[in-house]
């Protein structure tokens, strides 16, 4: 397995680390008081295809490789993961589902303006009584002569309050065993969004609740074919937990970094906290796994690109880097002491924002069970 | 429109480098593209951009330019030429322009836009030495690119005295500031796109020329030790009643800085 980086990636991680790093830092703790992103800088990062990252060409995409994606968002997320949640449920399981499973008039209707940037994707599967147990949805289309009707509630959604086309995950009304993902876009008659969510991280990004009251599509919003709904939903998981693995291991660079040059600095008993073996060990502790992250996530995302099934992997790589992510954030503002419980300093942010990303897109318990049944299915 | 622009390989000199013996020690150095010639490769990709102009970039050295060229193709640039010779590792100012010669006289190009000097010699020769060469005008330190018509550009220039405009018939040769633009970063499809694109890679003899011909062999300078500089020393600082200390630094300086 070869470990090194090729020219293209580093040419991708070194431009998007440029971008953040002049555009995005100076803002990033101001964005994080919320909700919502700048719009200049949004309207910045349009004509860098951010917003096409893995769309192809002809889409007005950048065609970007699952590698390459991921150093995207890791790096984004290093300095904004709020920003990089945005991007990566925009490109993973805003737009990809509709090239995966979508006809062609729905990809050439509705991934242009997603992939220019004029229209934010958003997924919605969670409500009420469903999260984990996607059977539990209860948001129902009902069928009519000319289309579908939808009604129902959506919950934490992930971009809610700036999303522009929406993929909704409901039942049918005679059959609650079927499920089908259906486009909505934000100008669509009965669709509205709730309050933005007051969260604990990620608190840029404007995740709301979307309410869907007799809410009329025409048939061809109906993606690929009905009853194809859990199908699409697990692909689209899949190819998520690679981008959310990614966005997690860059909030955990971003807090290790900050570690170490606090340790370097940092005086205490007349001598730098990182010449004691705590510190020291606590330093080692985090590269270890932040690196173990690096290799699970980019394994990944490389099956994925050679059109191997990848689901365990990503599974795997999304339980470590998160789990690290909230490891390495949590040593990062122990190192600090109370600077690092306080808002002047960045650890603070990282350390709320790790917290969710063993939450969303599966929790960890339930990519232990999507790795275990991987392991239970495998022939003897 | 044909362009014609150069980029140089340079040592990164935000990173430590260290010398020893009287050479820079290789190790741990990286390379970037020289900032100016960055201003040079966005003015060309701009005036594809605004008049359809056709853009080679030519680069020289001894070794891989590859990773500075795809970026160059990233952000925009048609074509690109390497010359990749292990004589012209240690070639002079003079030298450079006479390949740059070569390589405009197999393009036949209209204009050529280089940075106004490299960051690591800060000789800021080769593009005027061109010209010279190739006797077309040329204009140094230029902030801002006209096109009036095919055969003509007006340029603006930071001179001693303020900007100067120069009206220049092509071909010619132009030395770009920082100010002219703000380099691009390469957008995500341009970096996609950059990996497909072949660089025309050729030595000195593909060129049709050799390191004699262009003058290698008899240079016209020659690089003969780097010296590190002296770190500078911390200041002192003097507490306690003024006039002691008046004629504490007075002292100083007559004695010991000897400036007085």
């Amino acid at each position: 397995m070869d470990c090194n980086p090729c020219m293209k990636h580093q040419l991708i991680r070194k431009t998007v680390q440029e971008f953040a790093e002049n555009e995005i830092r100076p803002r990033a703790a101001e964005m994080d008081k919320g909700p919502g992103f700048p719009e200049d800088l949004m309207e910045k990062m349009k004509p860098l295809h951010y917003f096409g990252l893995q769309t192809p060409a002809h889409l007005g995409g950048a065609g970007l490789d699952s590698t390459s994606y991921a150093i995207v968002v890791e790096e984004i997320s290093r300095v904004s993961a709020a920003l990089g949640l945005c991007f990566t449920v925009h490109n993973s399981v805003g737009i990809y589902p509709i090239l995966r499973f979508g006809t062609r008039e729905q990809q050439q209707q509705f991934v242009p303006p997603m992939a220019a940037g004029e229209r934010i994707g958003a997924f919605c599967l969670t409500e009420a009584n469903a999260g984990s147990d996607a059977g539990g949805v209860e948001t129902v289309a009902r069928k009519t002569d000319h289309g579908f009707v939808l009604n129902g509630t959506k919950i934490f959604v992930t971009n809610g309050g700036i999303c522009g086309t929406i993929l909704v995950f409901a039942v049918s009304d005679t059959d609650p065993a079927q499920s089908s993902v259906f486009i909505v876009e934000n100008h669509t008659p009965g669709f509205s969004v709730g309050e933005i969510e007051d969260l604990c991280g990620m608190r840029a990004n404007p995740v709301a609740s979307l309410f869907f009251e007799d809410c009329a599509i025409p048939a061809d919003h109906c993606l690929g074919t009905m009853g194809q709904g859990l199908k699409i939903g697990l692909s689209a998981l899949d190819t998520g937990r690679i981008g959310i693995a990614a966005q997690a291991l860059g909030i955990a660079r971003a807090a290790f970094d900050e570690a170490v040059s606090y340790a370097k600095a940092r005086q205490q008993f007349k001598k730098p906290i990182s010449r004691f073996q705590t510190i020291q060990n606590y330093l080692a502790d985090m590269a270890v796994q932040i690196d173990a992250s690096q290799l699970l996530l980019y394994r990944a995302a490389a099956r994925k690109d050679s059109g191997r099934p990848f689901s365990a992997e990503a599974a795997m790589a999304k339980l470590h880097c998160s789990t690290t992510a909230r490891m390495v954030t949590n040593l990062a503002v122990q190192i600090h002491g109370g600077y690092g419980y306080s808002r002047e300093y960045d650890v603070e942010r990282y350390f709320r924002d790790a917290k969710v990303t063993e939450i969303y897109e599966g929790t960890s318990e339930i990519q232990r069970m999507v790795i275990a049944r991987d392991i239970l299915t495998r022939p003897a | 429109m044909k362009i014609l622009t150069t980029v140089k390989k340079v040592v990164d000199v935000e990173l430590n480098i260290h010398v020893e013996n009287g050479a820079i020690l290789e190790k741990g150095l990286q390379y970037v593209i020289n900032a100016w010639d960055e201003n040079a490769v966005e003015a060309a990709v701009q005036l594809k951009e605004s008049h359809k102009a056709d853009t080679t970039l030519v680069s020289m050295g001894s070794g891989d330019n590859t990773d500075i060229i795809r970026k160059c193709y990233a952000m925009g640039i048609d074509n690109a030429i390497h010359i990749d010779d292990p004589n012209l590792a240690k070639a002079d100012s003079p030298t450079f322009a006479r390949v740059l010669q070569k390589v405009f006289e197999a393009g036949e190009y209209d204009l050529v836009i280089t940075g106004k000097q490299a960051q690591d010699t800060d000789a800021g020769q080769a593009g005027i030495m061109l010209a010279e060469f190739l006797d077309i005008p040329c204009v140094s330190n230029v902030i801002e690119i006209k096109v009036t018509d095919e055969s003509h550009i007006q340029v603006s220039r930071l001179g001693d005295e303020g900007t100067e405009i120069v009206d220049l018939t092509l071909p010619a040769v132009v030395t770009v500031s920082d100010g002219i633009n703000e380099p691009r970063l390469p957008a995500m499809r341009g970096i996609m796109m950059a990996k497909k694109k072949k660089i025309n890679v050729m030595d000195l003899a593909g060129l049709g020329t050799s390191f004699e011909d262009v003058g290698g062999t008899d240079p016209k300078s020659e690089i003969v030790e780097f010296m590190a500089m002296e770190k500078r020393k911390g200041g002192q600082k003097f507490e306690g009643d003024p006039a002691e200390i008046t004629a504490k630094v007075v002292d100083l300086l007559v004695n010991e800085a000897k400036v007085l």
